[in-house]
């Protein structure tokens, strides 16, 4: 599947650039996804896919295979197995920057292959989901590229017009004064639940700033976010050193809405959409509210990506424990044969032995 | 293939279901006809710690009047639904769409209650669910609660029950006089999922349309309602052309998956004229 995404973001082009080839920092923005080790430019780790009852890890490589300044393309190259099965996942990440003024356009063509069970059994849905993965991965890396930015002031941000999706749109909130780079980032790197995360977004929670200006009733209160998720968003927001609001001390507003040239500094982020992104167009229309940033601190996804890695379990089936007796019918046509040629050997030296006598 | 191992209960009532999975949580799963969850364990692609059996609680089986809505238990099989003489009189869009599930073997061990819980945007019977009206009856640790099917279905086999709840029954509202459905649906083999499924219900007066719903099946990560068909269809001709014209708006704004049973392009195309078929017929023209 072939998809295409693109956005720009409020950093000038070699900024971008730096931060683009920064392995550990890059892998972070994909869901679901932990980091193992770093071997320089090669990056082990594996991503953790639910889809449902349906869930599979992948465990694999992922690394820079072509870095050329001269055209401005970078391409990420990522390539994993699953680990309790035989299906594979590869993805070929072509991204292209290109220079506009302060700003940078950056276009995301990816392919990605999926094979196995997964793919056949799935009918699709796997890869559309992996291909709404590659798309909230494009959404962290604009956020994580915009939360790069200086804190100098810049020229207004012109958001950029949607491309051809008609379904897209451009909400924009301006996050409060106090916010930190982490508030900034989108929902989707607490890889929460899938129901949790549509709830919120249903709730126009957007991002950790909007999630940490709820208090713990505020969230109750919205349909489908039970104590389960609630524990679940409270650990994953710990994490990352932040925590929601408290009930009575911080009242709670929504972020207000500024116009787009206030701070100078929010992201345009037009997405186009490859032709197979199936989701409604609220999940294409995801943008993340900006602001300066400190820069020492933009390090934050990857330092804090809370590890959920487990050692796998083991594969290896007790075929008599679990079978039992039934397992031992299959030596039965061996068993027959060994005994047929047997009688035929028995019957040729008995044949030759009278034909001596 | 074998499933990797996981415990099993058989509970006897829907309060000890609930209590079991609360306890196990996340790695606990239920199983009512097992027509689905089966072959992902088989395939190991879902791998539960614990099954939650419903199959010993028969208080979840069993359609009941009560007065403008029924009451559908979860458990009940889609060939019971096909069957049930109540059905059929009051809501019998539930019983032609369930006839057109899988096969015979799967229609006589796959429940509605399952069918719907398990939210495949192929299954046939969330988008009659979604156009139908119908509210889900769950129940979990906290007690009971009732979900409308329209925010029922949250994504790609992800429904809005919680990890410790249960989907003990379906609401549907029982459809006047007045009012024909059809449910149409393409695919390519008998027993095959839709390709692309229809859900139409149709209320006539005076030669006009009164009032139409149309539900998709797969034309999307969750069934959806073809809101601007209806607003075309609302007020229209019973006539084949008027329906047909109103048809035309079905695949505005969705996004259907492509696989290889077919494109994006193709399903819209399919859901147009799938549509307009479904309205003839349950408009009677």
């Amino acid at each position: 599947m072939e998809l295409e995404h693109s956005f720009s973001v409020p950093v000038p082009e070699e900024r971008a650039w730096e931060v683009l080839l920064d392995v550990e920092r890059v892998a972070p923005c994909m869901p679901g996804a932990t980091i193992d080790s770093v071997d320089g430019d090669e990056i082990k780790g594996r991503i953790k896919v639910k889809v449902g009852p349906i869930q599979m890890t992948y465990a694999g490589t992922a690394k820079f295979t072509e870095r050329d300044p001269a055209a401005h393309v970078i391409t990420l190259e990522a390539a994993g197995k699953e680990t309790r099965g035989a299906g594979t996942a590869s993805a070929t990440v072509r991204s292209k920057l290109e220079s506009a003024g302060d700003q940078t356009h950056v276009i995301v063509n990816t392919s990605l292959n999926v094979t196995g069970k997964p793919a056949q059994f799935g009918r699709g849905v796997l890869v559309e989901v992996g291909g709404r993965l590659i798309g909230i991965f494009a959404d962290n890396l604009a956020a994580m590229l915009a939360a790069e930015q200086s804190p100098a002031p810049q020229a207004p941000a012109r958001p950029e017009p949607a491309v051809d999706t008609a379904a897209e749109t451009t909400a924009v909130a301006a996050a409060p004064a106090d916010s930190t780079p982490d508030e900034a980032l989108p929902i989707d790197v607490l890889n929460l639940s899938s129901r949790a995360w549509s709830s919120l977004r249903q709730d126009g929670i957007q991002t950790l700033g909007d999630l940490t200006r709820r208090t713990e009733q505020q969230l109750r209160a919205i349909e489908n976010i039970g104590p389960a998720s609630l524990a679940d968003i409270k650990s994953k927001l710990a994490d990352r050193g932040l925590a929601l609001a408290e009930s009575a001390d911080r009242p709670v507003t929504p972020a207000p809405a500024v116009p787009a040239d206030v701070n100078g500094s929010r992201p345009a982020m037009g997405r186009h959409a490859g032709p197979s992104e199936t989701d409604a167009g609220e999940e294409l229309a995801q943008v993340t509210p900006l602001r300066p940033a400190r820069h020492e601190s933009v390090d934050a996804p990857a330092r804090h990506e809370p590890s959920t890695w487990q050692p796998p379990d083991n594969e290896a089936i007790d075929l008599l424990g679990v079978a039992g007796l039934p397992v031992l019918k299959r030596a039965v046509p061996a068993a027959a044969a060994l005994i047929a040629i047997l009688f035929v050997l028995l019957g040729i030296r008995r044949r030759r032995a009278r034909h001596r006598a | 293939m074998i499933p990797a191992k996981f415990d099993y209960v058989r509970p006897a009532t829907v309060e000890d279901a609930v209590s079991a999975l609360a306890e196990r949580g996340e790695d606990a799963k239920v199983i009512a006809g097992g027509q689905s969850l089966l072959p992902l364990l088989r395939l190991r692609l879902a791998y539960p710690e614990l099954l939650v059996d419903l199959g010993g609680i028969d208080e979840l089986i069993g359609v009941a009047d009560e007065g403008d809505h029924l009451l559908i238990g979860a458990r009940t099989t889609h060939y019971q639904v096909v069957h049930d003489p109540l059905i059929m009189q009051h809501c019998g869009l539930l019983a032609q769409a369930a006839g057109t599930v899988a096969d015979p073997a799967v229609r006589h061990r796959g429940t509605l209650g399952g069918s719907v819980a398990h939210a495949d945007p192929a299954g046939d019977l969330p988008a009659v669910i979604v156009a139908l009206d119908a509210t889900m009856l769950a129940r979990g640790p906290g007690g009971g609660r009732e979900i409308a099917a329209r925010h029922f279905f949250l994504d790609y086999l992800t429904t809005a029950l919680g990890p410790g709840e249960i989907l003990t029954g379906i609401r549907v509202p029982k459809l006047g006089p007045g009012w024909g459905y059809r449910y149409e649906k393409f695919h390519r083999t008998a027993q095959a999922w839709a390709i692309v499924g229809v859900a139409a219900l149709v209320r006539r007066s005076n030669g006009q349309v009164a009032e139409a719903r149309v539900g998709l099946t797969n034309m999307g990560s969750v069934p959806i309602r073809a809101a601007s068909v209806e607003a075309a269809a609302a007020g229209a001709q019973a006539s084949p052309e008027a329906l047909r014209a109103a048809a035309a708006s079905a695949a505005d704004g969705t996004q259907p998956p492509a696989d290889l049973h077919g494109a994006p392009d193709y399903r819209r195309h399919l859901a147009r004229v799938l549509t307009g078929r479904a309205l003839e017929a349950a408009a009677g023209v």
